[in-house]
């Protein structure tokens, strides 16, 4: 063979999607027993190769909606093989604690109400690598995270069909993806009762107007706004109205956080409750990191968000957290989405400096200078931190 | 990557105090023992993690970790009761190489393993055997079940990997051999787990199905 196997896989993939490249890279990279390779410049820096996972790099916070092929993947096992969720194929099923179980096609739901919601979707390990000491897990750093609009079906309307039967207290989720070894526990969810009757809670089939991608769920992903994303099952196939929450590794072991301090580096000895509502959080997302700025007038901009508040405040230091001036509140201003802000700087002195920022929401919570730790590196909200060197 | 002042300041004060406590413990000479037996033990583990871990997950997801022994040892306790395959010796392998080199003071880019030494060593003994050898279908089947199955199903019907009853390769014990050695597209090798004698066996019994 005259080519080697780079140069003809390069042949092979030309023609095809960036993002399939810069994995397929990755892959390479791999084989080759090198590092895991981090794509900084392409649509997501990929944390994991297989099951993927993958965040979005911060800069591409700047428009209101996040797109979804710039969208962070999280999943455990990867998406079900398309064809277990053609729309010929997949049905939903709705069963346990009710008086009508259901089974509906995708052109079913598509014919009741239909709702749009922008929401922050946010991995609960979001931040995971910056707590001290290391916790085990994917080591996402700041894009795990975004915000999209989100159209489908309000699931108490589903519900509603079906006939909650009293005693149920627990909305349980089923998605389609399975792990490579059965023997591994599948990735079961539930929800209390009162958030699955949220008039807000609902069951997408689009996102950002365009039906859900395969990564993100197709054909249909539950979304709770202003919860984590672990509520939110993607690949959807089966619901089940119980009057427990569920049993199983995600929601018993993984997914928590102890509801009374751990010492750092300690494990989960007392009690402890599942990861529910984000935290008030804020990003910068210009400048960049490392990014040179001329002397002169220059526009801090960034996102906040919170969880079952809305954001009333941010603030950006350039003093390591002594002073803070406050940022402008800018852009669309709705329930579960994240808001815009913008700070005018009047960058004068020559050199290395450090930008941050902090939100505050209507509650009165403030974005901590770091999380408190916890065992499964879950629910980080620290200040954000952006360091830029000004030229003269 | 990204650096945060605060924490950092956190950790230079803890990392005095335990720098301290620590130069008793963890001596620089220590240090230096670690990536030796990093390096020493990375042709068996590394081969290990290809043909155990990545099964289920990339091997990505461990190089990114920094975790001390008994963190390593938790998490590897988990995945056998998960369903790796990892026999006792495999697992201590595994937590003496993963403590070694990905432990909380690696550096976040860590240098790659010297690639002379990062050929993956054949763990069986027998593997010196190059010339033909006559596989044993019953013995076919149990290898299977403990290093294929995942990815090509229950009686080799196929899975994530493609259908290996009646696959047209059965005809070609070469080519067979070939691709289990040094793997195949998605398909990692398994040269450093499967002697000529295991994959000769593994053929056997395919042939049967």
């Amino acid at each position: 063979m005259t080519l080697s196997r780079r140069s003809l896989l390069g042949r092979l993939l030309q023609g095809l999607g960036a993002a399939v490249i810069v994995n397929q890279h990755v892959l390479v990279a791999q084989a080759a027993g090198e590092e895991p390779a981090r794509s900084e410049s392409g649509p997501l820096t990929v944390r994991v190769t297989r099951p993927f996972d993958a965040e979005t790099p911060v800069r591409e916070f700047l428009p209101f909606l996040t797109p979804n092929h710039r969208f962070f993947v999280r999943s455990h096992f990867g998406p079900p093989p398309p064809e277990a969720v053609s729309e010929a194929n997949w049905r939903l099923r709705v069963g346990g604690l009710v008086e009508r179980s259901q089974e509906c096609t995708l052109k079913d739901l598509r014919q009741m109400d239909a709702v749009t919601i922008t929401a922050v979707v946010q991995c609960s390990g979001n931040g995971r690598a910056f707590h001290r000491p290391k916790v085990p897990g994917v080591q996402w750093e700041r894009g795990a995270v975004g915000n999209a609009e989100w159209t489908g079906v309000r699931l108490r309307d589903l519900l509603a069909k079906a006939g909650v039967q009293a005693g149920a207290r627990h909305v349980q989720f089923q998605g389609a993806d399975r792990p490579v070894v059965a023997s591994v526990p599948l990735f079961t969810r539930s929800i209390p009762l009162e958030k699955a009757l949220h008039p807000d809670t609902i069951l997408a089939y689009e996102m950002n107007g365009r039906p859900l991608p395969l990564l993100h769920g197709a054909p249909l992903r539950v979304i709770t706004p202003g919860w984590m994303a672990d509520s939110c099952t993607k690949w959807l196939m089966e619901i089940t109205v119980q009057a427990e929450e569920s049993k199983g590794y995600y929601m018993e072991t993984a997914y928590r956080v102890p509801t009374t301090p751990v010492e750092p580096g300690g494990s989960m000895s007392g009690p402890s409750t599942p990861t529910e509502a984000m935290a008030v959080k804020s990003l910068i997302a210009a400048p960049q990191e490392g990014e040179t700025v001329k002397s002169g007038p220059v526009t801090i901009q960034g996102m906040a968000w919170s969880g079952e508040a809305k954001v009333v405040k941010v603030d950006v230091s350039f003093d390591e957290g002594k002073t803070w001036e406050p940022a402008r509140l800018v852009g669309d201003d709705r329930p579960y989405a994240w808001r815009q802000w913008q700070l005018v700087w009047k960058a004068k002195t020559a050199g290395t400096l450090t930008i941050l920022c902090r939100a505050t929401d209507a509650r009165g919570e403030q974005q901590p200078a770091t999380t408190p730790w916890n065992p499964g590196g879950f629910l980080w909200n620290g200040w954000d931190r952006v360091t830029v060197t000004v030229s003269a | 990557m990204r650096r945060r002042n605060t924490i950092h300041a956190q950790a230079v004060g803890l990392s005095l105090i335990l720098g301290f406590i620590g130069l008793a413990v963890v001596t620089a000479a220590q240090e230096e023992d670690m990536a030796t037996v990093s390096v020493a033990l990375a042709p068996r583990a590394e081969g290990l993690i290809i043909a155990r871990c990545s099964v289920c997950h990339s091997p990505d997801l461990i190089a990114q970790q920094r975790l001390p022994r008994e963190r390593w040892e938790a998490t590897v306790e988990k995945m056998k009761h998960w369903g790796a395959e990892i026999s006792h010796d495999e697992a201590d392998l595994l937590v003496r190489f993963l403590s070694a080199r990905y432990h909380p003071g690696a550096p976040d880019h860590l240098p790659p393993l010297d690639s002379e030494l990062r050929k993956a060593e054949p763990f069986t003994q027998d593997s010196a055997a190059e010339g033909p050898v006559t596989g044993v279908a019953t013995r076919g089947a149990g290898i299977f079940e403990h290093n294929c199955q995942a990815c090509h199903g229950t009686g080799a019907t196929g899975g994530m990997g493609p259908k290996l009853a009646k696959n047209p390769i059965l005809k070609h014990e070469d080519l067979f051999r070939e691709t289990v050695l040094h793997g195949r597209g998605p398909m990692p090798a398994w040269g450093s787990v499967l002697s000529h004698q295991d994959i000769a066996d593994i053929h056997a019994w395919l042939v049967t199905r």
